[in-house]
C-alpha cells in the first residue's frame, strides 16, 4: 500500500463520484449499442431501454451495414485500421525523437533566416506560377528545395535579429494545429491534384493521407513528449553518457522505457485522432481509401436520420479503438513499476 | 540540461522535414489567396483586392459574434473538463474500488468520432425520441429547449464537450501522476500533512507543467469545434451558437468564398495565437518555480 | 442420314454461340470500369448500385458507386470539377447545385433525346428541369415535389369530426388551403389528446427554407406572370420581401407552433419520424413521409397514411401591380421542392459515352420504375409510367394509399400552375442568409417583415457581386423564361 493511497471515509465519497461519473460516460454508449439492435418502429415511437423489455432486438441495422448498402463497410474499417496505426506509429516515434532532441540539445535557428524560408518559398512559388507559366507542383517543389537549402545556409551567419531557441521551435510545432483544419483540408487537396497532375498521383493513395496525418499529429506528439521526456530524471543518462553510450541507444533503450506511461498515453491520443478524423479524409480520398467517419457521417442522411443505421455504424467505429484502450491501459498499469528503475 | 552533439539533427530533422512539407502549402496558398477576390462558384476570375477582405471580415458583426461564441464554448467546457479530468485521475491514481476497470472504461467517449458523438446526442436530446426527456419529465422538468434556445443549445455544447474530451484530460494527467516519486509523500506524511495540504503544497505544484500543456492543448482544439455544432443546432438559432470553423465552413465550402475565407483562417489563426502567447507568458513564471 | 443430323446440328450449335455472343454485351464496354458518385446510401446510391448491376450484366463494363455524406457531397463535386480532377464519370446530384456545375458538364448525346421514352418523362421535367439555356446538360432520375400526408384514421373518427364542425363550422377533410390546413393544425394541437397538429422542417440546415417556399408559392407565383416567385424576371431585383411572401412566412411561424415540441429542431428526417411515430396529424415534405409511413416495418400508422396535393389559397399578390389578385376558386401551386436528384457527366471524365449510356439504362422505364417502388432507393415517380402501375405500388400501400399516394404525385407534377424551386450560381450564398433570418423570425427575435428585407437586401448585394447580367441571364434559364 502506497503513502499515496485513498484512506479514510473520504474514500467512499470518491467512490461515489466515479460511479456517477461512469453513468454519465457509459449511458450514451449503451444507448448507441441497443439502439443499434432496434427496429425504426422502436426507435420513432418513444424512448425503449431494456432489450426484450421494451423491445424486440433485431438484427436489421447491422445486416445493412455489413451488406454495403450504406457505404463501402469493409473497405472503409480497413483502410481506417491501416492507416491510422501506421500514422501513429510513424508520429510517435519520429515526434517522441524529436521531442528528445529539443529536452536534451540546443538548436539556434536565427528568425531572419525562418523568414527568409518563408520569404523565398512563397515568392519562387507565386513567381514560378505566375511569371514563368511553371505548373504549381513543380513551383512548389522547386521553391521548396531552393528556400531550404538558402536557409540552412544564411543561418550560419551571425545575422542580426532575434535567435530563436528550442522552446521556440515547439511553439511553431504546435502552431500549425491552430490553422482551422477546412482550409488545410482544402489546401492540401489542391497540393495532391497538381502533383497528380504532374505525375506523382496523392489524392486517394496511402502514401498521401498517411503522410497528411503524420504531418498533422506530430505537433501534438512533440508537445506532450516534451514534457514527459523532460520530467525523467538525468542520473541514469548521465551515467549512460560516462560509459560513452552512443545516444540514439540512449533514446531507444534507456529514455523510451522510462517515460512508458506518457508514451503509450500520447500513442493511444494520436491514435484516437487518426481513427476519427474526419475532413482529410474526405477531401484527400475518393473510394480506395476513403476511412470510417465518413461511412459514420453518411448515416445522417438528407432523408432521414436513421438512428439505428448511425448507432451500429457509430459503435463499429468504437471497437477496435476500446480493444487497443483495453490492451494498452494493462501496458500502462505496469508503468507504475518503471517509476521504481531508478 | 543540454549538450552538443551532431547526431541531434538526425532526430530532430525527419519531423521538421515532414511538417514543412506538408504545413508550408496550405500557408503560403491561403495567404496568397486572403488578399484576393477568388471565388469558385459562380467562376469569377481572381483579382487582387489588398487588404479589402480583412477589411470586411473585421468590421462583420457576424465574425464578432462568432469568436465570442467559440471563446465562451472552448474556455468553459475546457476549466470544467480540467477540473472534473484532475478529480478522476487523482481517485484512480489513489486506487480508488475499481480503478483498473474505471481506468480503461472512462476512457471510452474520447475514441468516438465526434461526428457519431454529436449524432447520438442529438438522438438522447430528442424530445420525442430520446430518454432525457423522459427522465426530466418524471422529475417535473419536461420538454426543456436543448437545442432551441440559444443559452440551452451553448449549453448541450457545452455539455457534449466536456462529455467527450474529459477523458483526454484524465489520460494525460494520470500518466503524469504516475510518474511522481513517492519520497516527497512519505516526508510529508511524516510531518502530519493533510490530505489537502499534500495536494496543493505538492501535487498540483509538480503537475503544473503537464496540465499546463494539457490545457493548452484542449483549449487550441476546442477553438476548432465544428461536427458537433453542425450536427446539433446547425449553428443556430439565428447564428447563435455558430463556431468559428462551421462559419470557415459555411463560407468556404458552400459558398466557396476563398478570398474571404482565407482571410478569416489567418485572422483566427492570429487570434488563437496571440492567447497562446499570452497564456503562455502568464504561466511562465509559475513554471519556472517549479521546475 | 447420320451426317445430315450431324452437319445440321453443328449448325445450330454454331448459330446459337455467335447469337448468344452478340447478345452479350451490348452495347460493348468490356474493361470499362466508370465511377459513379452520389451521397451515402441507401437513397439514390442503392438505385445507382441497383442499375449497376444490371447493366453490367448488359454490357460487360462496371460500375463503381463512391459515396460521401450528403452535407459534404456538394464540396466534394465542386473541389473536383473545378480543379480538373477525372475522378468521376457519373455524378448525381441535387438540381440547385446544377447552376454551379454547368460549366463542366458534358451535353447529352442527341440520341437519347428523342423516342417514347423520352416523351415518358413528365414535361416539367424535361422541358424545364434538365435544360440549361437551351442544352440538356443532365437527366433527371428521381422527382421530388412537396405533397401533404394526413392521418386517416384521425379524420375519420366521429368524434374528431363532430368537434372539429362545431369549431370550425366546416367538415373535417382534406385541406384546400392553407387557412383550412392551420385550423386542423390547431385543432388537432388543443382538442385532441396525444397527437399534435403537423410537422415540418424548421431547423437551420435542415432543408428548412424548402417548407417555407411551400408556404409561399401559393402566394407569390401568380400564373399570369411564370418565373416572378424569386425575383424579378426583368430587373432580377428580389421579391422575398413582398407581401405574398410575408403572409407565407407569417404561416410557417404559425404551423411552428401547432407541432411537437422542439419542432423548431426538426428536419425532414424528424418529420418522417414524427409521422411515422404517430405523433401528428398532418404533415408536409416530400413523398418518402407517405412510403415510410405506410412500411409496416417503420411505421406505427401503416395503412392509414394519406396523401393530397399541398394546400394552396385563391389570393396570389401580383408584383406588378402591387395588389392581391383574388380568384374564385382554390389555385392550385405544387411546388417542386428540392426538383429531384439529377445524374450527370463531367466533361473531364474520360469515358464520357459509356457514362452517358449507363445514366439512360439507370433512367429506362423499366429500370426506374423497379427503383420507384422499391423501398430505400430514394427515386421517387418522375414518368409518367410510374404513376400509372398501381400494382406495383400494392406491396407496400393498400389500396387507398396507393390510390392517394400517386394521386397526389401526379397532380401536383402536371398542374398548371407549378412551381419551380430556385436553381441560381451561388446558390449556397443566397440560401445561408434565408436560413439564418428564417430561424431568427422562428424564434421571435425579429418580426417576419425585418427578417424578409434583411433577406433581400443581402440577395439584391449577392446579385451584384456575381454579376447582375449573369444573374438574371441563370435565372431565366432556370425558370424556363426565353433569354432577354
Amino acid at each position: 500500500m502506497s503513502v499515496r493511497d485513498l484512506k479514510g471515509s473520504g474514500r467512499h465519497w470518491v467512490l461515489a463520484g466515479c460511479l456517477a461519473w461512469l453513468a454519465f460516460s457509459l449511458f450514451p454508449l449503451y444507448w448507441v449499442a441497443i439502439t443499434s439492435f432496434k427496429s425504426p418502429v422502436d426507435v420513432v415511437g418513444g424512448p425503449t431501454y431494456l432489450p426484450f423489455v421494451d423491445f424486440q432486438p433485431t438484427l436489421t441495422a447491422w445486416r445493412d451495414l455489413f451488406s454495403g448498402i450504406r457505404g463501402e463497410f469493409f473497405s472503409n474499417f480497413w483502410s481506417s485500421t491501416i492507416v491510422a496505426l501506421s500514422s501513429a506509429v510513424i508520429a510517435t516515434t519520429i515526434g517522441s525523437m524529436a521531442a528528445y532532441s529539443l529536452v536534451r540539445f540546443t538548436f539556434r535557428v536565427r528568425l531572419l533566416s525562418g523568414v527568409a524560408f518563408f520569404v523565398i518559398a512563397m515568392g519562387g512559388y507565386l513567381l514560378g506560377r505566375d511569371v514563368f507559366g511553371v505548373s504549381p507542383a513543380l513551383a512548389s517543389i522547386v521553391s521548396f528545395c531552393l528556400a531550404l537549402a538558402l536557409s540552412i545556409f544564411v543561418n550560419r551567419f551571425r545575422l542580426p535579429g532575434p535567435v530563436l531557441g528550442n522552446d521556440d521551435i515547439v511553439f511553431w510545432f504546435v502552431s500549425q494545429r491552430l490553422f482551422p483544419p477546412i482550409v488545410v483540408a482544402f489546401a492540401l487537396f489542391l497540393l495532391y491534384t497538381e502533383m497528380g497532375k504532374f505525375g506523382f498521383r496523392m489524392t486517394d493513395t496511402y502514401f498521401g493521407l498517411t503522410l497528411a496525418y503524420v504531418a498533422f499529429s506530430l505537433p501534438i506528439v512533440i508537445w506532450l513528449m516534451r514534457d514527459f521526456i523532460a520530467s525523467l530524471p538525468l542520473d541514469v543518462e548521465e551515467a549512460a553518457m560516462v560509459d560513452n553510450v552512443p545516444t540514439w541507444r540512449i533514446f531507444f533503450g534507456i529514455v523510451l522505457p522510462m517515460s512508458k506511461p506518457g508514451l503509450i498515453a500520447t500513442f493511444v491520443i494520436t491514435l484516437a485522432f487518426v481513427w476519427n478524423e474526419f475532413l482529410f479524409a474526405l477531401f484527400l480520398t475518393n473510394s480506395k481509401w476513403q476511412t470510417l467517419p465518413i461511412l459514420v457521417a453518411g448515416q445522417n442522411s438528407q432523408r432521414g436520420d436513421e438512428w439505428w443505421a448511425i448507432s451500429a455504424a457509430a459503435l463499429v467505429a468504437i471497437i477496435p479503438m476500446v480493444l487497443i484502450a483495453g490492451l494498452l491501459g494493462r501496458m500502462m498499469r505496469s508503468g507504475l513499476l518503471t517509476g521504481a528503475v531508478k | 540540461m543540454t549538450r552538443e552533439d551532431p547526431v541531434k539533427h538526425f532526430f530532430l530533422w525527419p519531423a521538421v522535414l515532414v511538417v514543412l512539407a506538408i504545413a508550408i502549402f496550405p500557408l503560403i496558398f491561403s495567404l496568397a489567396n486572403s488578399f484576393m477576390s477568388l471565388r469558385l462558384v459562380p467562376p469569377i476570375p481572381a483579382r487582387f483586392v489588398g487588404f479589402d477582405n480583412y477589411i470586411k471580415l473585421l468590421g462583420d458583426e457576424r465574425f464578432w459574434q462568432v469568436v465570442r461564441t467559440t471563446s465562451l464554448i472552448a474556455f468553459t467546457s475546457v476549466a470544467l473538463q480540467f477540473v472534473l479530468g484532475f478529480s478522476i485521475a487523482l481517485a484512480l491514481v489513489k486506487k480508488v474500488k475499481g480503478a483498473d476497470f474505471f481506468r480503461v472504461t472512462f476512457l471510452l467517449p474520447m475514441l468516438v468520432t465526434p461526428v457519431a458523438v454529436a449524432l447520438v446526442a442529438k438522438q438522447i436530446l430528442n424530445p420525442t425520441m430520446g430518454p432525457l426527456n423522459q427522465i426530466t419529465s418524471f422529475f417535473g422538468f419536461s420538454n426543456l429547449p436543448y437545442l432551441t434556445d440559444a443559452n440551452w443549445a451553448l449549453g448541450s455544447l457545452i455539455a457534449v464537450e466536456i462529455w467527450q474530451w474529459t477523458p483526454f484530460i484524465i489520460l494525460l494527467l494520470l500518466a503524469g501522476l504516475q510518474g511522481l516519486p513517492d519520497d516527497v509523500y512519505e516526508a510529508a506524511e511524516l510531518e502530519n500533512a493533510s490530505p489537502w495540504q499534500q495536494f496543493w503544497g505538492i501535487t498540483f505544484p509538480m503537475m503544473l507543467p503537464i496540465s499546463a500543456a494539457v490545457v493548452f492543448i484542449r483549449i487550441v482544439e476546442s477553438f476548432k469545434i465544428i461536427d458537433t455544432v453542425f450536427v446539433m443546432t446547425g449553428g443556430g438559432p439565428g447564428i447563435s451558437t455558430e463556431t468559428l470553423s462551421l462559419f470557415a465552413y459555411q463560407e468556404g465550402f458552400k459558398k466557396f468564398n476563398l478570398g474571404y475565407t482565407s482571410a478569416l483562417s489567418f485572422v483566427f489563426l492570429f487570434v488563437v495565437l496571440i492567447m497562446s502567447l499570452i497564456y503562455l507568458a502568464i504561466l511562465k513564471p509559475y513554471l519556472e518555480k517549479y521546475k | 442420314m447420320k451426317k445430315y443430323l450431324y452437319s445440321s446440328a453443328a449448325i445450330i450449335a454454331l448459330a446459337m454461340t455467335t447469337s448468344s455472343a452478340s447478345a452479350a454485351c451490348s452495347p460493348d464496354y468490356t474493361g470499362v470500369e466508370i465511377t459513379a458518385t452520389t451521397q451515402t446510401g441507401p437513397y439514390i446510391a442503392s438505385a445507382l448500385s441497383m442499375a449497376a448491376e444490371g447493366w453490367t450484366e448488359k454490357t460487360c463494363g462496371t460500375v463503381k458507386v463512391v459515396e460521401f455524406p450528403w452535407s459534404e457531397l456538394y464540396p466534394k463535386i465542386v473541389t473536383t470539377l473545378t480543379s480538373g480532377d477525372d475522378a468521376f464519370d457519373v455524378v448525381a446530384f441535387a438540381p440547385a447545385w446544377a447552376p454551379d456545375f454547368t460549366p463542366y458538364l458534358s451535353e447529352m448525346p442527341v440520341k437519347y433525346q428523342e423516342g417514347e421514352d423520352w416523351l415518358d418523362i413528365a414535361p416539367v421535367y424535361r422541358e424545364a428541369l434538365m435544360v440549361w439555356k437551351g442544352k440538356i446538360l443532365s437527366q433527371t432520375m428521381d422527382g421530388d415535389v412537396h405533397t401533404y400526408t394526413y392521418r386517416i384514421d384521425l379524420f375519420e373518427d366521429e368524434a374528431n369530426k363532430t368537434a372539429f364542425k362545431g369549431k370550425y363550422g366546416y367538415d373535417l377533410a382534406i385541406p384546400k388551403s392553407w387557412k383550412e390546413y392551420l385550423d386542423i393544425a390547431e385543432f388537432f394541437q388543443n382538442n385532441v389528446d396525444g397527437v399534435w397538429g403537423t410537422a415540418e422542417a424548421f431547423r437551420r440546415g435542415g432543408q428548412q427554407f424548402w417548407f417555407f417556399f411551400s408556404h409561399a408559392a401559393a402566394y407569390t407565383s401568380h400564373p399570369d406572370h411564370p418565373g416572378s416567385m424569386f425575383f424579378d424576371p426583368d430587373t432580377m431585383k428580389a421579391q422575398i420581401n413582398n407581401p405574398g411572401w410575408v403572409r407565407g412566412l407569417e404561416e410557417y411561424i404559425r404551423a411552428s407552433k401547432l407541432a411537437p415540441p422542439a419542432a423548431l429542431n426538426f428536419s425532414f428526417g424528424e418529420v418522417n419520424a414524427a409521422f411515422a411515430g404517430g405523433q401528428v396529424a398532418q404533415s408536409i415534405g416530400w413523398g418518402d413521409t407517405g412510403v415510410i409511413g405506410a412500411d409496416p416495418k417503420q411505421s406505427k400508422v401503416a395503412g392509414n397514411v394519406g396523401s393530397a396535393v399541398l394546400p394552396s389559397a385563391n389570393e396570389v399578390w401580383n408584383y406588378t401591380t402591387g395588389k392581391w389578385d383574388k380568384f374564385d376558386e382554390i389555385l392550385n401551386t405544387p411546388f417542386m421542392a428540392f426538383g429531384g436528384w439529377q445524374a450527370a457527366v463531367p466533361s473531364s471524365s474520360s469515358k464520357q459515352e459509356a457514362a452517358w449510356d449507363f445514366i439512360s439504362y439507370l433512367t429506362s422505364p423499366e429500370v426506374s420504375g423497379q427503383a420507384a417502388v422499391t423501398g430505400g432507393t430514394g427515386v421517387n415517380p418522375y414518368r409518367i409510367s410510374h404513376t400509372t402501375n398501381l400494382e406495383r405500388w400494392a406491396t407496400i400501400f393498400s389500396d387507398r394509399e396507393a390510390a392517394e399516394y400517386l394521386g397526389a404525385q401526379q397532380a401536383s407534377v402536371t398542374a398548371d400552375n407549378v412551381a419551380l424551386d430556385m436553381r441560381l450560381p451561388g446558390y449556397f450564398s443566397y440560401t445561408e442568409i434565408l436560413e439564418i433570418e428564417l430561424s431568427k423570425a422562428l424564434a421571435g427575435d425579429v418580426t417576419p417583415q425585418a427578417a424578409l428585407d434583411k433577406v433581400a437586401v443581402e440577395w439584391d448585394n449577392l446579385t451584384e457581386t456575381f454579376g447582375q447580367e449573369s444573374q438574371l441571364e441563370a435565372y431565366r434559364a432556370s425558370m424556363g423564361l426565353p433569354a432577354k
